[in-house]
């Protein structure tokens, strides 16, 4: 314990200080905030059910609708901070659109405030969104310590990038999303690898891998999609956004295998530059042997990350499909044919980044040889 | 032709041309996974069934056995691999489930209820629990993946070093698993953020507020997704580590 004590420095004191400081802050401020807010917020302090109905719809699925009578205690407002509200709110019990409330809960309301009443419109997550962000936060830090730190300021920066490529494409749509993104994925790798691995070979040849893994995908996808003429890709449930889909779609490729691409790059060139440097004399076919076997161990793990990180989220949707007796053809296709030629495409990114990375790793091997 | 079957059949061969055998059988088990994913949600939708939650934890456990035992094989590195995912995702269920339930992320937004009016959704589903499936059920691959990660090297140090304490072999874990800390959040967050391209690029056209965004269920709802698939991967770590020194080294003194 005491060696321990020892080792915190005046840096670490100032760096947890900071963390703590905004901690507190940061939860004081979404606790405190309604009143930054345009929208009234209320806070429930009775609920009570008025009513609870049995419903059939047409495919039988039973269901309860459900009347309840809040009592709520505006937030904001001005002077009418503190009026009392009756709200009559009603929800199902699957609660897919609206929700159950329980004292303690913030809503965003339309009110009529000479009524004394309202109408439910949303639901106060800031503070739900930071509390997340917190427990990340503090994970991350409590295992990687220092890595823990930079981990989170790259994802941040990432997002940050990200946030700021999108603004220049929908302020400027004469530019297309994939230059963006083009240009985006470039700037993400180099950084990213930048970040984590330094100024050395293993990185460099891990770039390079990562953007040559990741263009090949991208034609690869981009060929197959012409050949078949988009033959049963169905972008109807991506139609959210008036844009292209086909853009939205091939950007979400580019930039959704790139994390795995990444992670591929690094780990095959670390693997071979450590192989290099135990042994300097070490055979370039035995090198790439041991490369490959490093490949095939990564291959499956890594696909599976990224397929299940896409597939996962039409699970709500296809059972909403199933509820209302859809086919189960219209079903799969409407919501998984997107996502699984994204998972699909991606898994041959990582798959041809094993290759890649081998021979751009043994090329700066041989340079450093000569 | 169809693009998906172009798609799977070019991730085949070279699936096959790389991996040769076992990339054989990593095109199979991601076919099996695929499988049991659509199983799951076909049970889910029996009135009847086990509550969802329950299902995915079947699930994940079929998942990460397919994933492990059939690509690879049963050994010890791929058992600790194996108990650590299934620990780590019931400690991750359980705060998924409260944020879930405290911040009403489930189901869909007003945003998204335009292109629902002609679907029923009084359908007797939990929502709360269905959309903390789908966090766990997205995060499993990352968490099986950093999983092996320290588990392997761990047995490694271990073979090399067979007199090393629980302790020492503990901080190796640990020391491997910050490396990977970094790269590990990394993918999962591209590739969670590909997905939301299309949702992120539709918000920014609704022009909100970022007030207005951070508390609109659909922004809120892939943030929070992203933050806890994120913090499994973190908490594996030191699950991961401290598994492999425990067993590792228990296996060891059986042996004697």
């Amino acid at each position: 314990m005491r060696k321990w004590q020892q080792k915190i420095t005046k840096k670490q004191i100032l760096f947890f200080l900071i963390l703590f400081i905004s901690f507190i802050g940061s939860l004081l401020f979404v606790n405190l905030n309604h009143s930054l807010y345009d929208r009234p917020i209320a806070k429930v302090i009775n609920s009570t059910e008025v009513e609870r109905n049995e419903i059939t719809d047409q495919y039988d699925n039973v269901d309860y609708q459900i009347t309840e009578e809040l009592t709520a205690e505006l937030l904001n407002g001005g002077e009418n901070k503190g009026t009392l509200l009756t709200i009559i709110n009603e929800y199902t019990e699957s609660e897919a659109i609206n929700h159950h409330f329980e004292t303690g809960d913030e809503i965003f309301l339309s009110i009529d405030i000479n009524q004394q009443t309202g109408e439910v419109e949303d639901v106060k997550r800031d503070k739900f969104v930071v509390f997340a962000l917190w427990i990340f936060i503090l994970v991350l830090i409590a295992v990687g310590k220092k890595q823990g730190v930079y981990s989170f300021i790259s994802l941040a920066v990432n997002a940050l990038i990200l946030s700021v490529a999108l603004d220049i494409y929908l302020y400027n749509s004469d530019y297309s999303l994939l230059v963006i993104s083009g240009i985006s994925v470039v700037i993400f790798t180099i950084l990213s690898l930048l970040m984590v691995n330094g100024r050395n070979e293993k990185t460099y040849a891990a770039i390079i891998a990562t953007l040559l893994g990741t263009l090949s995908s991208l034609i690869i996808a981009y060929l197959a999609l012409h050949m078949t003429g988009e033959q049963g890709l169905r972008y109807e449930e991506m139609s959210l956004s008036t844009r292209n889909p086909q853009i939205i779609f091939m950007a979400g490729l580019l930039i959704g295998a790139l994390g795995a691409v990444m992670d591929v790059a690094i780990t095959m060139s670390s693997s071979l530059f450590e192989l290099y440097e135990k042994n300097n004399q070490i055979d370039l076919k035995k090198l790439k042997q041991s490369g490959l076997e490093i490949g095939k161990d990564i291959m499956g793990t890594m696909t599976n990350i990224i397929f299940f990180a896409y597939v996962s989220g039409s699970i709500p949707m296809m059972l909403i499909y199933m509820k209302n007796d859809l086919p189960l053809g219209n079903t799969l296709t409407l919501n998984l044919s997107i996502e699984l030629a994204r998972a699909l495409a991606g898994g041959i990114g990582i798959v041809l980044t094993i290759p890649i990375a081998i021979y751009i790793s043994i090329f700066f091997i041989k340079r450093k040889r000569v | 032709m169809n693009v998906l079957v172009l798609l799977s059949i070019i991730l085949f061969v070279l699936m096959t041309l790389i991996g040769g055998k076992k990339g054989v059988k990593t095109f199979i088990a991601l076919f099996l996974n695929f499988g049991v994913l659509l199983i799951t949600i076909l049970i889910m939708n029996d009135p009847n069934a086990s509550p969802p939650v329950l299902l995915t934890l079947i699930a994940c456990v079929i998942i990460s056995m397919i994933t492990l035992f059939f690509i690879h094989e049963v050994n010890s590195k791929m058992l600790v691999a194996f108990f650590s995912t299934i620990a780590t995702t019931l400690l991750l269920l359980f705060l998924i489930l409260i944020i879930t339930e405290r911040s009403m992320i489930q189901g869909f937004g007003p945003e998204e209820s335009d292109g629902l009016y002609i679907f029923s959704l009084s359908i007797s589903l939990d929502f709360v629990e269905i959309a903390t499936s789908v966090i766990i059920m997205s995060t499993i691959g990352a968490i099986l993946d950093t999983a092996v990660a320290i588990s392997s090297p761990m047995k490694e140090i271990h073979i090399q070093n067979p007199t090393i304490n629980r302790k020492d072999l503990f901080k190796a874990g640990m020391t491997i698993g910050r490396d990977i800390l970094g790269t590990s959040t990394n993918t999962l967050f591209f590739a969670f953020f590909g997905g939301y391209l299309g949702l992120l690029i539709w918000l920014k056209d609704l022009d909100y507020s970022v007030g207005e965004m951070i508390n609109a269920k659909v922004f809120s709802a892939e943030l929070i997704a992203i933050l806890i698939a994120n913090t499994g991967i973190a908490l594996v770590i030191p699950i991961a580590a401290a598994m492999s020194a425990y067993y590792y080294v228990l296996k060891q003194t059986k042996e004697k």
